[in-house]
Order: structure tokens, then sequence, then C-alpha cells
């Protein structure tokens, strides 16, 4: 468990500034704000007691919220997605599979990943927008912004996947 | 007593996650009111030098586009200087400002624009300039080409500043050849529309009629450009004119924008106080 501290905290790095200098500067339109950082709390070990993931979905919501100025929204949303995830885990997962360590596209395969990363980004956009504007915008024009966003997001997280991920299939402690 | 610690030991999780979601909901209320707090100056302070230093990187890419638009602006603004008219009055009176007519009512500054944002509900622009440098809250952004926005928060060496695109961002507007006047928002979608409101319906508006600032509100001097009139909607049941604006300022291109410092401002404020306490 140790030795997966070293990698998510470069994880956490990368995705940090990949988020604020490209992904946060692309300015598509206002219909899509693709945001990739979530995949930091999405990609935490599979053993993570439920209290850490919680803890660190805040703490790394903070830190995007203090360098984009959206002070505590995605705090907010990175804690209900850390909240949520052993729950959207044990869901999407047949009984009795054998797990890695951390989740991996190569080990799970892309249609899992793609179900969970589509779930938890939807969840945690459609929350954080909805914190962010829910009265500002009308009910239609958000939903067209979330599923957008939601599609661009995961596109991008997975293109993030497959550049970083570790091939080997199988690799226990 | 030993329920009670129970129930904790049972729903701890559920209770820590409530507990910081309140905390999260906490400090996004503080935010939302811009004009209470100033907001996030740790973050500002960090985020300022982080931006920054991607600036300084990435400025080499538009240098060609940058000194163009600044070669643009120092022609238009030679234009006006007393040297490039030709005066055709054989006997003028002169204004002169030795009786002290003119005095000086707003100076600017520059500031580099070191982060930007158009596709968010609440845009943030970030500046290289702050609290050191003589900007503080409440003072106007504009550039070359119309308004950009209001500042909202500074540190040492950086502002925040609350684009046009923001939905808690209003300024007073006023038709520049009738000097009917009103306030203009964001829509909230296109990064270059926004709407103008309270123009009553008797007013003559047609697409492409310039929008100023009024220089009602201490932010802007008059007559900054905002932009030019692109549809009008009549609606019968109102009595005022819904008129989109094409904004004149591209928000997706800031580089260089000027910061509005009103040396009268203390004595408005004053004034709005004192009118307010005889209501």
């Amino acid at each position: 468990m140790i030795s997966q501290i070293p990698i998510n905290l470069i994880r956490f790095f990368l995705l940090l500034l990949a988020q604020i200098l490209i992904f946060s500067n692309l300015n598509f339109s206002s219909f899509i704000n693709p945001y990739i950082f979530p995949l930091f709390i999405l990609l935490l070990p599979f053993e993570t007691p439920r209290w850490l993931l919680m803890l660190l979905g805040f703490f790394s919501g903070l830190a995007l919220d203090m360098l984009l100025g959206s002070t505590g929204m995605h705090a907010a949303a990175g804690l209900l997605i850390g909240y949520l995830r052993p729950f959207l885990i044990s869901i999407i997962t047949p009984k009795g599979t054998e797990f890695e360590i951390s989740p991996n596209v190569y080990a799970q395969g892309l249609t899992w990943f793609a179900v969970y990363l589509g779930v938890a980004t939807l969840v945690y956009l459609g929350f954080y927008f909805v914190v962010e504007a829910a009265t500002f915008y009308n009910f239609f024009f958000l939903l067209l912004k979330t599923i957008l966003s939601v599609i661009m997001s995961v596109a991008f997280m997975l293109i993030f996947l497959y550049l970083f991920s570790s091939r080997k299939k199988r690799r226990f402690e | 007593m030993y329920n009670l610690f129970r129930f904790f030991l049972r729903y701890h999780l559920f209770i820590l996650f409530i507990s910081l979601e309140f905390f999260c909901f906490y400090l996004t209320y503080r935010t939302k009111k811009y004009n209470q707090a100033a907001y996030n100056n740790f973050g500002l302070a960090m985020s300022g030098k982080v931006y920054q230093s991607y600036t300084g990187v990435t400025d080499y890419l538009y240098l060609r586009r940058r000194s163009d638009s600044l070669v643009n602006e120092n022609a238009a603004l030679r234009e006006r200087l007393i040297e490039s008219k030709f005066d055709n009055k054989v006997d003028s009176v002169q204004v002169s400002d030795s009786a002290g007519r003119y005095v000086q009512h707003f100076t600017y500054l520059t500031a580099r624009v070191i982060y930007n944002s158009v596709d968010q509900a609440s845009n943030l622009i970030y500046l290289n300039r702050g609290k050191l440098q003589g900007v503080s809250r409440q003072m106007g952004v504009f550039n070359a080409n119309g308004i950009v926005g209001q500042v909202i928060s500074v540190t040492d060496n950086y502002a925040a500043v609350m684009s046009v695109l923001s939905k808690d961002f209003k300024v007073s507007a006023k038709l520049k050849k009738s000097e009917y006047f009103g306030n203009m928002h964001w829509d909230g979608v296109n990064s270059t529309t926004a709407t103008l409101e309270e123009i009553p319906k008797h007013v003559p508006v047609k697409p492409g009629d310039t929008i100023v600032t009024s220089g009602f509100s201490e932010l802007f001097p008059r007559n900054i450009m905002i932009g030019t009139v692109k549809k009008v909607k009549t609606q019968a049941d109102k009595n005022f004119l819904e008129i989109t604006v094409n904004l004149s300022t591209d928000f997706g291109n800031l580089s260089y924008v000027y910061i509005v410092k009103n040396i009268r401002r203390n004595e408005l404020q004053v004034l709005d106080s004192l009118s307010k306490k005889n209501d």
C-alpha cells in the first residue's frame, strides 16, 4: 500500500497541472467544460479506506478550487464522488472478480472503465454545475452542458489512461 | 449515552461526509457575495504565481498578434492627439487648462492578463498587478476594444477580475446616440453577447447602434465602448425593450488591459452613504 503513495502523488500534480493549464484553458464553448481532474480520486487503490477517499476528494478539490477561483465547489463535488466511489465499484463489478491494486484500464477493460468514468463524471459534473449556477441557467442548457462535458471529459480521461497506464496485466504484491 | 455513541460509530462516515459538504457550501456561499469578503486571497496569490510563469512561456507564441494590436491602438490614440488635427478655425478662443477647469478624474494602470476563462458561469480573469501597484477592489477594467470587468479581490501582486461574462456582473450602459441608459448583464451562454435592459419602449433602437458606458457607476468613465446592438425585442406585457448586445471585447483573446482608478471614488462613496442615511 505504501508503494502507491508516490505514484498517486505524481498523478495528482500531473492532473492538476493538466487541468488548470490545458483543460480549463481550452474555452471550447459554454456547453463544453472538460474536467479530467476527478481521475485522481477514481484511480486511487481499491483498498483505500472510505474516510481517506473522502478527505482526499475534499482536499484535492480544494486545491483545484484555489487555482480556478471557484472556492468550495470542486471540493464539494470531489467529496461526493469520494463518498460514492465504493458503492459505484461494487455495483458495476461482477461478483468474484479478482482485483488489481488500483483500477487499471488494461486489467478492468475498456467497457468497465467507460461505465465507471461515465457515471462518476456525470455525478461530479452534474453536481458541480448545479452548485455553480443552478438558477442562472435554464434546465435544458444545464442538462446539455452536463452531458456534453461528461462525454468530452471521459474521452480525455481515457486518452490519459491509455497514455499513462502500465501495461502489466497482473501485478500482485 | 451508549446509544448516542453507537449512532456515531455506525454513521461516522456519513456524518463526516455531511459536515464536510456543509463546510464546502459555506465556502461557496461566502465567495458568492463578491462584494462583501475579499475572498480566497491565499488561492489568488498561489495561482497568480503559477499563471504568471505559464504566461511567461506562452507569451512568445502570440508576440506578433499582440504587437499588432498594440500598434493599432497606438495609431488610434495618435489620431486623437491635437497635433493630428487640422485647425480650421481662423479666430478661435482656446480653452486653456491654466484656470484649473480640467482636473484629473481617472487615471489608468496597465496590466497583463495571466489567466482568463470564458466558458464558466462566473468567469474570472487574473492580472499581474495588485495592492502594491495601487489596485484595489471595485475598479473597472477595460482594453482597447471595450470593457472587460471589475476587480473583485487583490493580493500584493495580483488581482482577480470578475469578467463581464459573469452571472453577477452588472454595468450601467447607455445608447451613444440617444443617451438613454439601462443595466447590462451577461446571459450566460454565448461569450460574445449580453443583454441590455431598462431602455423604455419608445426609444428608437436599431441593430448596429453603439452602446457605451454611462459613467454613472464609479467603475468606468463615460463613453467607454461596450458593443453594438444585435437584436431588439419588444414584449407586449413589458414597458422596456430587451436588447441583445454584441460585445466589442474579444474575451477569448485578452492580453493587456487598463485598470481604471477613480480619484473621486471616496467622495462619491461618502455621498452615497449620506443619501442613504437621509432615506
